[in-house]
């Protein structure tokens, strides 16, 4: 019963994720709207190009219903640009940043709100509106661009113009940002505290295991000076304060 | 300008977005977390029954649609049944992700069982009296009295296994942190700011208490 999984992600659970993205259809057959689970889907009328969830996408790409317009970002213009960008010495340290988070439209948590209350429920990847539909923005690489390009050319590789040229780009784009992420490891801290925007979903769940086990190995190895330095921070805290005219009274406060 | 234009848009559109969308997004992120999080998150009770009663709605209906000879009510069938199958498979898989720690660590969630459901509370006690009855039959009786315990904590050395609270976790910012979160580096503490938007290798302990309030998600 119990999930025999370790923690993180695996690549299919990702690929899995990535298919609650919407993705632009350009239909060939009529479809009502249909009452899922997950709200009213949006009505199909060839020609208009509608967005739908890439999972349902896929099931009309299959059965020759639809056309799935590849995202911008997905082309070979837009991917040769990120790759000069990916490959520039100047940017050697970071990522292609993703494009930002859309304003925020959610109330701020209010103590006592439930876990995951839908108020204050902030909507993130994979449910960013337009981070992979034809008006997605085409400079940016989206969370799941890994698992999508794949998705999208394995099973729509008619829809491409080039479909070719934009695989080769995409295996290039990935080893360049693979290998830069094992070089950013040099900076892995025992204190856990790594910055790596514009990071993928599927390039997160390929390092999780190493970064994860590095970083907890080192601060298991330091846990020792780290604690006797937590100790003498908070002594030079503590007699900070008792020269600020705060003469020891913590036992007294103990006592009360 | 265009921002300012994306903004009124949002604004608007925001109000129509359909509970049962935003329900999907939180039964997302709920099994997200708790697959990658070292501890047990809370149990979203009214989520989970929310989704299970409009599961077995659904499935109501899909059984009723069956029958229909019609190509097109097939495949509007077809396309109904992978929906109740994905969500099946977030809903089972978030379960067993719980499960899978509660039996890792059932000593520890027996002296806390703030974050779980009733039925999960009922198969931890189940289970561990039947664990424990076991052991005391087949070798703990033979032992002497004070090494029986299955939870000593005298000696300075807790037998009770508790999750690690300092594990490494990948998260993203959803709001801004106002406060600095305190990282403990190698060789000194640092602060670091928290800005919407970013992504981190940050300790399990340190983003706790925000990714409850939802301001960070684990990913």
């Amino acid at each position: 019963m119990a999930l025999p999984l370790a923690p993180g992600l695996t690549p299919s659970e990702v690929a899995f994720l990535c298919e609650m993205e919407l993705v632009t259809v350009i239909p060939r057959q009529r479809l009502p709207s249909l009452e899922l689970l997950a709200g009213p889907t949006a009505r199909v009328e060839p020609p208009f190009p509608t967005p739908l969830p890439l999972w349902f996408a896929l099931l009309l790409k299959r059965q020759r219903r639809a056309n799935i317009s590849p995202p911008p970002w997905l082309s070979v213009e837009s991917l040769t640009a990120i790759l000069d960008f990916e490959t520039d010495d100047r940017t050697a340290g970071v990522f292609t940043p993703a494009s930002p988070l859309p304003t925020s439209t959610t109330e701020p948590y209010m103590d006592r709100d439930p876990y995951l209350d839908s108020k204050s429920l902030e909507s993130s990847p994979p449910f960013i509106i337009d981070s992979s539909t034809a008006r997605a923005p085409g400079d940016a690489l989206p969370y799941h661009w890994l698992e999508l390009s794949h998705l999208l050319l394995t099973h729509a590789a008619d829809d491409f113009v080039d479909a070719d040229t934009v695989r080769r780009l995409v295996r290039d784009l990935r080893e360049v940002r693979m290998s830069k992420l094992r070089k950013g490891f040099g900076v892995l801290d025992a204190g856990a505290g790594v910055k790596m925007n514009g990071v993928g979903a599927m390039e997160i769940a390929e390092v999780r295991g190493f970064v994860g086990g590095v970083v907890d190995g080192l601060r298991k190895l330091n846990k020792s000076r780290e604690e006797s330095r937590r100790e003498r921070e908070l002594e030079e805290r503590e007699s900070g304060m008792g020269r600020g005219g705060y003469p020891d009274d913590d036992d007294d406060d103990m006592q009360l | 300008m265009d921002q300012d234009i994306q903004d009124i848009l949002a604004s608007v559109s925001a109000p129509t977005i359909p509970q049962r969308s935003i329900d999907l997004q939180a039964l997302t992120r709920a099994w997200v977390q708790e697959r990658t999080s070292p501890e047990l998150l809370p149990y979203p009770s009214d989520l989970i029954e929310r989704t299970m009663e409009r599961l077995k709605k659904q499935i109501d209906n899909i059984e009723n649609m069956t029958g229909t000879m019609d190509p097109q009510a097939n495949f509007t069938l077809v396309i109904f049944q992978t929906e109740l199958e994905r969500f099946k498979f977030l809903i089972r898989s978030f379960l067993r992700a719980r499960i899978a720690k509660i039996d890792k660590f059932a000593q520890h969630y027996l002296a806390q069982p703030d974050c779980l459901s009733p039925l999960e509370r009922e198969y931890l006690h189940a289970h561990s009296s039947l664990l424990s009855a076991h052991y005391s039959t087949s070798f703990l009786s033979s032992f002497p009295i004070q090494l029986q315990k299955l939870d000593d904590t005298t000696g300075g050395i807790s037998m009770v296994d508790k999750p690690d609270e300092d594990t490494a976790v990948f998260c993203r910012v959803l709001r801004d942190i106002l406060e600095p979160v305190e990282v403990y580096g190698e060789s000194e503490t640092n602060d670091v700011e928290l800005r919407r938007g970013d992504v981190w290798v940050l300790r399990w302990s340190a983003v706790r208490e925000a990714v409850i309030r939802g301001d960070i998600e684990l990913i």
